[in-house]
């Protein structure tokens, strides 16, 4: 039997060893209650029994805002992607999906220069979940979009493992390991919010304007959900000359996302709040027909007007238009 | 051919050869873009665009007012309309630039070879065409008759006017000037009528069965003139739309340029108008 059950108790040295491979981030708790992921300096600091992060991963792939070009003498060149090793411990598998969504994105050619530096510099170290009242996804989800996962149990934490790198954290901990019992192959893999109907999705029907008449255009569910990744571009001037182009997180809520000269084809709400579900749920170019929702719940926990995407999925089945 | 060591958020080195003032705001600029750069724009097709960096102001996306010149230099076509067109506008001869692309989808040459193609453009929207004009009239014998409606607010926002009464002069194609107004005395001799567009297309005879038709102008001309060449007997899927939007990225991430499921950066930004019917912000 192989080993791959590490018991709770040597979970610290089990920590300390993925150091090896990298600057330790995992989920904590800041102090304003906060949970999020964080570097791991102490851990002490460690909490695994958080249902989601406020910010989703994608912030180690994709910066909120990142020097893409510096211009000096009117020439370019490309920014540092300012990128060192990291291991990102703890990530529940919607979230690990969330960025094999990203990957699908950035790693395609072209490939994302910036993106493709981290990516590979980025060891995921996944963690099973208990799922709450704002998930969407199907019960008992394992992604295998990670190096390493941990199964939890109730003595410690079964161990599989998904990647040559994956392999290399299991030898460098091995003698922290014991034998365990084989484990249940991975259960499912891949968005799994079903695309829906597409008449539904974008007729005119009335939870549509449900929706819009509440919605506030805050944009939180964007900025929390872990497969949103549309960018603006700037560029600053320097004070003595050239410049800096960067890319920072955009929001296609905002009523600029759809601005042109002279015009702008999202002018209302609901036009925004619907084109941003369409992508969400029914992809678009060259993911056309691919939901990239993949039901961490983000969206529905933040929206501080309770917006409910699930009764897109239930009810109007049941509602007569 | 994309050069795979080259960072698609990269500009290629440039610089401003010289500036060709066409009205009050608006000059064609021909730009001379270093030898790697010349060897990616070999492949463009007219209807494609380039993104235009202006160091220190930022990126704009261009469709160039004609194929890349076998001297090795573009010509783009530009309005003083915002922070960079601003600055670009400010620049003398010699001065350093950026350029990416070319991206996205032109015309579809082919299928438009051998059917007559009747350019629609308003205002600004002559740009891209010229670039197709310039095209269809090096291989004239490709295609059948090429007729060019375009409409302008008023006579001095006419741009390119003396070179396309040459070239209609020279027989290669039908030229149709209209003008929202006329306040000033018309110059030269050349004919044109006054109103909208569309009215121009009313009374025009033409093989509508068989025709391509190439629009180019602000938004609200597409809304009018897709309906009216319709009802004149285009059908949808060749009516060749060359839309506006704001690329940032010119490779399909940062998704500024959405239209519905559709990226004007990758999947256009010429779209046939029936692949845009049901969206309604396409538009």
């Amino acid at each position: 039997m192989a080993k791959n059950f590490l018991k709770t108790s040597r979970l610290d040295q089990f920590l300390e060893t993925l150091r090896l491979f990298g600057e330790l981030h995992a989920p904590t708790i800041s102090e304003s209650g906060v949970h999020g992921f964080a570097p791991l300096d102490d851990p002490a600091d460690l909490n695994l029994d958080y249902r989601r992060t406020q910010i989703p991963p994608k912030k180690y792939l994709l910066p909120f805002r990142e020097e893409i070009l510096q211009c000096a003498g009117g020439k370019y060149r490309e920014g540092n992607s300012g990128a060192g090793d990291m291991v990102l411990f703890g990530v529940h598998s919607c979230d690990l999906e969330g960025i094999a969504y990203l990957d699908r994105v950035f790693l395609s050619d072209p490939v994302d220069p910036g993106y493709s530096a981290r990516r590979a510099r980025l060891t995921l170290v996944g963690i099973s979940c208990v799922p709450d009242d704002y998930c969407f996804c199907p019960e008992e989800m394992t992604s295998t979009a990670c190096d390493l996962f941990l199964g939890a149990s109730a003595e410690g934490f079964h161990l599989s493992c998904y990647s040559t790198r994956g392999r290399a954290l299991l030898a460098a901990a091995e003698h922290l390991l014991e034998e365990g019992a084989p484990l249940p192959a991975a259960t499912c893999s891949g968005p799994c919010f079903p695309p829906q109907d597409p008449d539904l999705r974008f007729s005119d029907h009335p939870l549509w304007q449900k929706f819009a008449s509440t919605c506030v255009s805050c944009g939180a569910c964007s900025v929390c959900c872990p497969t949103c990744y549309c960018f603006d571009v700037r560029e600053y001037p320097g004070l003595a000359g050239g410049g800096t182009r960067i890319r920072e997180w955009d929001n296609c809520l905002f009523a600029t996302h759809g601005e042109v000269a002279g015009a702008n084809f999202r002018p209302d709400r609901l036009d925004r709040l619907r084109y941003r579900f369409l992508h969400k749920y029914c992809g678009f170019t060259p993911l056309q027909g691919t939901s990239s929702c993949v039901g961490c719940g983000r969206c529905k926990a933040v929206c501080p007007v309770d917006i409910d995407l699930r009764e897109l999925t239930v009810a109007p089945k049941r509602v007569q238009p | 051919m994309k050069q795979p060591h080259h960072s698609p958020h990269l500009p290629y080195s440039a610089y401003l050869v010289e500036r060709r003032d066409l009205s009050e705001d608006t000059s064609l600029f021909r730009i001379a873009p270093e030898a790697d750069a010349l060897t990616e724009l070999s492949s463009f097709v007219p209807g494609q665009f380039v993104q235009l960096s202006v160091p220190g102001g930022g990126e704009i996306p261009i469709s160039p007012a004609d194929l890349p010149a076998a001297q090795g230099t573009v010509e783009l076509c530009v309005r003083r309309v915002g922070h960079v067109t601003e600055l670009l506008h400010k620049l003398e001869p010699g001065a350093q630039l950026g350029l990416r692309g070319p991206f996205g989808c032109g015309f579809p040459l082919d299928d438009m070879a051998g059917r007559p193609v009747l350019l629609l453009a308003g205002g600004l929207g002559i740009a891209p065409l010229r670039s197709l004009l310039m095209h269809l009239l090096r291989q004239r014998e490709r295609y059948g008759d090429i007729t060019l409606m375009y409409g302008a607010k008023q006579p001095g926002l006419m741009l390119f006017r003396e070179e396309l009464a040459a070239l209609a002069a020279a027989g290669g194609m039908r030229l149709y000037l209209t003008v929202d107004f006329a306040p000033e005395q018309l110059e030269g001799g050349y004919s044109c009528a006054i109103g909208l567009l569309p009215d121009l297309l009313k009374g025009f005879r033409f093989d509508a069965a068989n025709t391509y038709a190439a629009v180019c102008g602000p938004p609200p001309l597409y809304r009018c003139l897709v309906a009216d060449l319709e009802r004149a007997g285009v059908a949808a899927q060749r009516i060749l739309l060359s839309l506006e939007r704001r690329m940032r990225c010119g490779v399909g991430r940062c998704c500024h340029c959405a239209i519905g499921q559709k990226l004007c950066c990758v999947d256009g930004p010429v779209f046939r108008a029936s692949d845009l019917k049901g969206i309604p912000e396409a538009l």
